[in-house]
């Protein structure tokens, strides 16, 4: 058994209402646990509808998606190993940071003991203590964003799908929120996937980058030599000359 | 849209402009609106009445003969009306009390209503009685009096109408009233076990009736007469009641303030003329109120004659209308 | 610090003097002054205590089951996109707020009357009828305006709702609800005032004078008793009545504490609730479309060639249509320059401000239509020739009663392009019709194509005011329908109420598709 998260064949066609158009898309890749592997490429070149097969708020047409060699696309977006963060609107905005946290757990909020304690334990490892009972509107972009990754934890799936959580933060949040997040995956033998515009962002998470293109994976590389690779067309449209 | 509603107002202008450079003078009538309707006696009255005028005759058509009289009241001496014509001998006490009528001086002895008519401000025009109207196919023997139908626990179910927003509901509350006097309120809640419902207008109870909701409709003796003329449909009946029905009398009287009191006595002597009077059988479904009885349409000849025609005296229901109205709600509300 | 807009005060000014004025010269009308003896005693009578606690019992109960009702049948409508005709079945939910009441008696009557396909017999008459009634009025209604709520809901909630899997009872409470609680007030008051002045629906399927509203009190003062101050103490009793429910109601809203998002709803959907909701959508298109269906049935069973090679009845509509359009282009922009100002309150936290300014512009509604023709027929008629002044008048009045319509339909739209754009637009320094064009326009365009056939079917199925002046030459399609009942015609009435719905189900159709530019609400 091969622990790691493993895509082939992976295949969607994505319709754009807008202009009526379809874009087909086939995905293959491999993330190890432990890892944060970053996702970068253009706008519209598929990488938010790849986390969305994973977690299966699309479902696609072929191809598999194994966890452990198991396959988990069967399963519904609830009974999948998944953790989605977005970019925003992670947060109920009428219920406070406990209740929202809580909801990972149990929906109903019907917590026992134990579960009311991870939930406390959660806070603590994400330097919340003393913000329960804050509604997200009281809460800073990054600290929002702090409770998202907490209720992510509680729920003790596996799978972390992140697209652009730290897009709206700045750089001293961004690097502080990445080490915190890139601990927890270590330790806990997650597997993260995190989609950005930000090579920095890549550079600091992740040891290995995958390049997104036109719907399918065009490469997978060590991060520096990805963001270093000239060779490939796209990635330096993408990259922009430095 | 201003620019249309503009254009509407120089158009009617407009035609004042013209009339009054023909020299035509205008004629203007306060009616009910089912009078001047496409199906009422107005389009035809309009038209025999300018050929013998050289006027221009102009209907304002209200809701009601009830709208009529508060619509007076509102405009009191600036009223443009020059004739009023559709109030009831329900109203006219009112009406005369606003002081706002002239003596119209005109005999009313042609008269073929069943009392002698000696008003000196109104002149009716037509009249008729109420009673409660049946299908003879669903309903074989129907009550033969009122007291039958307060009183008998198997009489078939009634639609009547509101005294307080209708005129055959302010009929029905009168006809009680003459027949069980202060025993009235008694007699009503016996009554009201058998009343379907109580609505509106005469429209919305004689729809409903027609739909089949209840066997008996209060409406009028003539209504049958309709379905036959129309309809050549023979189904429909009033049911005679031996105590006598309530009788509507519909009057038209002048203003005081017209500036064309001479035009107006003469429509006054046209409403009087056959011409007029053999109108109003098949438009608007009444007796006409001075026309000899070979005159009549045949239908009209198989209808019920009321034994006794009741009214009360306008003064009376002037005085105590209000006062029986509260005393019927007060009956109804248990 | 941005300054609030001022375009609602001359609106509201204008509407105050409309409903003030009337009253005020109704009240120098001679009669019985409400102070004297006679007089007090009516005050003091049992009956008006009756009438009171009757019209607020079935408003309430009216109001709590057409809002209720409207919830699932919306929630289903907004969880289940691809419903067959939905477009076409949302139209039809437009059409019972035209039917005139009598016709809307007759279509209930067919369907639950004695020899109706539900037979209800004796007991539709009463609670039961006005119940039945109110709900084909407003539920529809009610499932309209509140639909946009769920597209208020932001596309992430849905996807966190599914990982968390969320049951239907969670999703309800923790994304619907909050999402609801900006609009289900505004939507409620709207419901309960229509029921509150409901008249002839009231009356007929009330089964006896147990049933009176406050409305046909106020009828009974103006007309039969002819006592207008009476009338109009018992208009401003009516009046201060509904402004207590909706300060009441105005507590319980709460608006959005996140910036609103407008997204195509991706709830997840099983076969089971799909199941569900399939049959609830059925249930209610049923309930609607039956009475709609009984008015059509009679009307092929009427002389539907002579009825229609009547030209009076192409005048009418014509005639209709002028009045229910100019009416609804009015009612919009009234609505617009009041909204203008209140969003500026809320984007500056001035919330309970903004929501009284919304609120006058629409509890202008309950003041009888009566009232205000005939008290401003006693300002006009000495002074000028009234029939000159029928035609503005009675669109004005229309415009009036479109007011809440118009209000609850940009209502939403018009705070989430103020809290949007506001600040890009100030930096940018786009104003005035610039902005409009751009900026406010295409996002509002469905809820104004919305609100001007709401506006106009509203118009054009009324029949209050035109028929107080009694102009000569101008009819419209309700009062030819009546004048035709009153005529004996009924089954030639059934197929002039059969061409208004068709009719205004058209101008919806055309109203929503070129302002609306399509698609549904």
């Amino acid at each position: 058994m091969v622990e790691m998260l493993s895509i082939s064949q992976l295949s969607f066609s994505y319709t754009d209402t807008e202009n009526n158009s379809v874009m087909p898309m086939s995905f293959d890749l491999q993330a190890e646990r432990g890892e944060i592997l970053s996702l970068i490429g253009p706008s519209g070149s598929g990488k938010t509808s790849l986390l969305n097969l994973i977690a299966g708020f699309n479902q696609a047409s072929d191809g598999k998606i194994l966890l452990d060699d198991k396959e988990i696309q069967q399963f519904a977006p609830a009974q999948r190993p998944v953790s989605m963060l977005f970019q925003s609107h992670n947060l109920f905005p009428h219920l406070d940071v406990f209740t929202n946290i809580a909801l990972g757990i149990r929906p109903s909020l019907k917590l026992s003991n134990e579960e009311q304690q991870a939930v406390g334990e959660a806070l603590v490892t994400l330097g919340l203590e003393g913000f329960n009972k804050r509604k997200p509107g009281q809460l800073s972009g990054g600290q929002q964003q702090r409770v998202a990754i907490a209720r992510a934890l509680v729920r003790q799936h596996e799978i972390l799908l992140l697209d652009e959580p730290f897009a709206a933060l700045g750089p001293a949040m961004r690097t502080e929120l990445i080490e915190v997040l890139k601990e927890l995956v270590s330790r806990r033998k997650m597997i993260a996937l995190m989609v950005s515009h930000q090579p920095t962002d890549a550079l600091l998470a992740s040891k290995r980058t995958a390049f997104i293109d036109n719907g399918g994976v065009t490469s997978i590389q060590e991060t520096a030599d990805l963001l270093n690779n000239r060779q490939r067309k796209e990635i330096l449209n993408y990259l922009g000359p430095k | 849209m201003s620019r249309i509603t503009q254009a509407l107002i120089a158009v009617s202008c407009l035609l004042q402009f013209v009339n009054a450079y023909a020299g035509k003078q205008t004629l203007t009538i306060y009616t009910y609106d089912s009078f001047t309707s496409d199906w009422g006696p107005g389009p035809l009255v309009k038209k025999a009445f300018e050929e013998q005028c050289n006027c221009t005759l102009e209907f304002v058509g209200l809701e009601d003969g009830v709208a009529l009289l508060s619509r007076l009241k509102l405009e009191a001496a600036n009223t443009k009306a020059d004739i009023v014509l559709g109030i009831d001998t329900n109203l006219t006490a009112e009406a005369r009390a606003t002081g706002l009528f002239e003596a119209h001086l005109i005999s009313a002895n042609n008269t073929t209503l069943p009392t002698v008519w000696n008003d000196q401000y109104f002149l009716p025009y037509d009249y008729g009685y109420f009673a409660f109207v049946y299908n003879k196919e669903l309903l074989s023997n129907p009550p033969t009096s009122l007291k039958e139908l307060v009183e008998n626990a198997d009489a078939p179910n009634i639609l009547i109408q509101d005294p307080r927003t209708s005129t055959p509901g302010l009929g029905m509350l009168l006809w009680m009233k003459k027949v069980y006097g202060d025993d009235v309120s008694i007699a009503w809640k016996k009554l009201s076990k058998k009343i379907v419902t109580v609505s509106k207008g005469w429209s919305e109870a004689y729809g409903l009736f027609l739909k089949g909701e209840a066997p008996m409709v209060l409406s009028y003796t003539t209504s049958p007469a309709y379905h036959i003329i129309a309809e050549d449909d023979q189904r429909f009946a009033a049911a005679s009641f031996v105590e006598g029905h309530y009788q509507q009398i519909e009057v038209a009287g002048l203003v005081a303030s017209s500036k064309q009191k001479k035009l107006g006595r003469e429509f006054l002597q046209f409403m009087m003329s056959e011409k007029f009077q053999s109108i109003i059988p098949t438009t608007n479904w009444m007796y006409p109120a001075a026309l000899a009885p070979t005159k009549m349409p045949p239908a009209f000849k198989g209808l019920i004659k009321p034994s006794r025609s009741l009214l009360f005296d306008d003064s009376e229901i002037a005085a105590n209308r209000k006062l029986w109205v509260n005393e019927w709600l007060e009956a109804m509300a248990e | 610090m941005h300054k609030p807009g001022k375009s609602a005060y001359p609106v509201l000014a204008i509407l105050a003097f409309m409903v003030l004025a009337p009253m005020i010269a109704l009240l120098t009308v001679p009669g019985t002054s409400f102070i004297e003896s006679e007089s007090l005693a009516f005050w003091k009578s049992a009956y008006l205590r009756r009438v009171l606690i009757f019209s607020l019992w079935q408003a309430f109960l009216s109001t709590v089951l057409s809002i209720s009702l409207a919830l699932i049948v919306a929630r289903a409508f907004a969880r289940h996109g691809k419903f067959p005709y939905r477009s076409f079945i949302l139209k039809l939910f437009g059409l019972p707020l035209v039917v005139p009441a009598v016709v809307a008696v007759f279509g209930i009557v067919s369907v639950f009357g004695s020899g109706g396909w539900i037979p209800l017999g004796r007991s539709l008459y009463g609670l039961n009828g006005i119940l039945l009634a109110h709900i084909f009025f407003n539920l529809p209604l009610a499932v309209r305006l509140l639909l946009p709520a769920w597209q208020s809901i932001p596309k992430q909630h849905w996807k966190l709702a599914q990982q968390l899997g969320l049951n239907s009872w969670q999703q309800w409470k923790y994304l619907e609800w909050p999402a609801l609680r900006e609009n289900l007030p505004g939507v409620g008051v709207l419901v309960f005032m229509l029921c509150l002045t409901s008249f002839a629906v009231v009356l007929t399927l009330g089964g006896g004078p147990k049933s009176t509203t406050l409305e046909v009190a106020i009828y009974q003062s103006l007309r039969f008793d002819f006592e207008p101050s009476q009338a109009v103490v018992l208009a401003v009793l009516q009046f201060s009545l509904c402004a207590i429910v909706a300060m009441f109601s105005f507590r319980l809203q709460k608006l959005p504490e996140v910036e609103i998002t407008s997204s195509s709803l991706q709830c997840p959907v099983d076969l089971k609730t799909l199941a569900l909701n399939s049959i609830i959508l059925l249930v209610a298109v049923t309930y609607v479309a039956m009475p709609i269906l009984a008015m059509l049935v009679d009307a092929l069973n009427g002389p539907i060639l002579q009825v229609l090679m009547n030209p009076k009845l192409w005048r009418s509509a014509a005639f209709s249509l002028i009045i229910g359009l100019s009416a609804a282009m009015l009612s919009v922009l009234a609505a617009w320059l009041i909204l203008q100002s209140s969003s500026d309150l809320y984007y500056i936290k001035q919330k309970r401000k903004a929501g009284y300014l919304e609120m006058v512009g629409s509890i202008v509604y309950v003041v009888p239509p009566l009232v205000i023709g005939t008290g401003l027929f006693v300002l006009i008629a000495p002074r000028f020739n009234v029939f000159d002044w029928a035609i503005p008048i009675v669109i004005l009045v229309n415009a009036m009663m479109g007011l809440p319509f118009a209000i609850r339909s940009l209502g939403p739209t018009m705070r989430q392009n103020k809290m949007r754009y506001q600040r890009l637009c100030e930096s940018l320094n786009l104003k005035g019709w610039d902005r409009f064009k751009t900026i406010d326009w295409p996002p509002l365009r469905k809820p104004i194509g919305l609100a001007m056939a709401l506006v106009t079917a509203l118009a054009m199925g009324d029949l209050g005011v035109i028929a107080l002046f009694g102009t000569p030459e101008t009819t419209t399609l309700p009062l030819l329908l009546y004048h035709q009942l009153s005529a004996y015609l009924m089954s030639e009435a059934a197929v002039t109420a059969a061409f208004l719905l068709g009719f205004c189900l058209l101008v919806f159709w055309l109203l929503e598709g070129l302002i609306g530019g399509g698609g549904d609400a």
